[in-house]
């Protein structure tokens, strides 16, 4: 395969830093999954879009050895600004999951929470998880999620408002409404989000309007082996969970690890 | 690829197959087409009783034919002395195949790549298929998008895919199919029924058969030839060279390698 150089990946509009973890709050069946993981590693681990160290922070509260990288700096401020209030000091790096050199081999490389599907290329699919394999050490693993593409969403119509979550600001009990419109492209695999997020103001003060938009490349169970392959793992397995459990429906998670023989 | 449940394939009764698709030609322009710009040796692997090879090779093609199913060929070689042509056709696996010589274009058409329901059986038969290439020679294969549209058929029901008069007795002739489709393994399980009516409209035969098939998708299928050693490949959504845009649409792909 020839170099290609990389196509630009734009995260100007995307979540802004202070609110992402506000945001994503509803998120947590992931986390005690990869501390766990990262711990049984026995060894370095690397997250690979680490964020706002969602992940990373509780991992490395548990005591694993973890290194990260983010290719937004805001994202990573963020990281720092929670892990010093907890003193702790996180080895965090901006860095592109498509392409990056770190100064050491891993036992464990983890792409939490849907992150390889900001990569929109099938060249640069493979490059990453190349990457992430040539960072592995010989018989480490490779852990990455990724929603199913469910066929009740990716049949929505276009240009539906969906109201994807309500739920209470876990800090001031006011309610936060995440709304979404979605535009699939169900042959190129392509989904375009704007979303939009209402925080409750206090009484008698106007609420706050957060909009944000990214473009996911979803992949099928087989489509993902394959890449796989073609990146050298040649030994891999999915769950349809975090718990294990196997993957049959359309609206599991698809949990996959992979070896480096 | 036999039948999974005892039942018989639906290649073991080539007449009653012949009967319900053999006149089926919104492919044969653009099989024609394409064989003709390929200036050279065709294959077709999977070529059954001959719907397509026949019609080719009528119209001048040099062209070659394998089917894993002795019956289906037998049917298309009775077909090939009624029309006075002499076909040279192999009983052989499209998984793992050799053929005495090689081929500016190989193809598989109308969902025959449906046949392999494994990644290993897929990459093995676009592998062997690319093995049949001269320099330079395209391999092309057409499937049926596996579309929303389509898997939100209700499962389970017959589902009436083709009627018409069988030109020979002048019955009636009715293709049911019912399915089973697991979205996440791509697969389709089909049992087929295929009836055929008297002039007062009762059932005088009815075969049931029963096959199964594995859906690709187009990103999967670039992979899946990027496996098998082909490093260009072009996706067209139909018979008519038009973009593939939509998942209501038929994908048709032509690679190459380097």
């Amino acid at each position: 395969m020839k170099p290609v150089p990389l196509t630009p990946l734009d995260f100007s509009q995307y979540v802004p830093a202070g609110r992402y973890d506000l945001i994503y709050s509803w998120m947590r069946a992931d986390v005690g999954f990869y501390v766990a993981q990262a711990l049984e590693a026995g060894g370095p681990v690397l997250e690979v879009g680490c964020g706002t160290g969602r992940v990373l922070i509780p991992t490395l509260e548990a005591g694993a050895d973890i290194d990260g990288f983010d290719i937004q700096p805001a994202m990573l401020e963020e990281l720092r600004t929670k892990a010093n209030l907890r003193g702790l000091e996180p080895r965090v790096f901006e860095a592109d999951m498509r392409d990056f050199t770190m100064p050491r081999r891993y036992e464990l490389v983890t792409i939490p929470f849907r992150a390889f599907m900001h990569v929109l290329e099938i060249d640069e699919q493979i490059r990453t998880l190349r990457c992430c394999r040539e960072h592995l050490e010989p018989g480490g693993r490779l852990i990455l999620n990724l929603f199913y593409p469910s066929f009740d969403r990716i049949v929505a119509p276009p240009g539906a408002k969906i109201v994807e979550r309500e739920f209470a600001h876990p800090d001031t009990g006011r309610p936060v409404t995440i709304t979404s419109t979605v535009e699939y492209d169900r042959v190129a695999q392509l989904l375009n989000a704007e979303v939009e997020v209402l925080e409750g103001g206090a009484e008698g003060m106007a609420g706050t309007t957060t909009r944000y938009r990214f473009t996911l490349r979803w992949i099928f169970r087989h489509e993902m082996e394959l890449l796989l392959r073609l990146a050298g793992f040649t030994h891999y397995e999915v769950a349809g969970d975090f718990d294990g459990r196997r993957l049959i429906n359309d609206t599991d998670e698809m949990v996959w690890t992979a070896w480096k023989d | 690829m036999d039948g999974v449940e005892g039942l018989s394939s639906p290649y073991d009764d080539p007449r009653l197959y012949d009967a319900v698709l053999e006149h089926l030609d919104f492919d044969v322009a653009w099989w024609l087409s394409e064989a003709r710009a390929a200036k050279g040796p065709v294959l077709e692997a999977g070529c059954g009783t001959g719907r397509l090879l026949l019609r080719l090779l009528a119209a001048g093609i040099d062209i070659d034919g394998l089917d894993s199913s002795a019956a289906m060929l037998r049917r298309l070689l009775e077909k090939a002395r009624e029309r006075g042509l002499e076909p040279k056709v192999l009983e052989a696996d499209m998984r793992d195949f050799r053929m005495p010589r090689k081929y500016a274009m190989a193809f598989i058409a109308f969902n025959g790549f449906g046949h392999c329901l494994a990644m290993s059986d897929q990459v093995r038969c676009l592998l062997c298929c690319r093995e049949h290439l001269v320099p330079g020679g395209r391999f092309l294969l057409h499937m049926s998008y596996p579309g929303v549209g389509y898997w939100s058929q209700p499962g389970g029901v017959p589902v009436l895919e083709v009627e018409r008069a069988d030109p020979k007795s002048g019955h009636l002739m009715r293709m049911y199919d019912t399915r089973t489709m697991d979205r996440v393994g791509q697969l389709q399980h089909s049992h087929m029924e295929i009836q055929e009516l008297d002039a007062d409209g009762r059932v005088v035969r009815s075969s049931r058969f029963e096959t199964e098939q594995r859906w690709v998708y187009r990103h999967e299928l670039e992979l899946l030839l990027r496996a098998a050693g082909f490093t260009r490949c072009e996706f067209f959504g139909g018979m008519e060279g038009e973009p593939l845009e939509r998942d209501d649409q038929q994908m048709v792909v032509r690679a190459s390698a380097d």
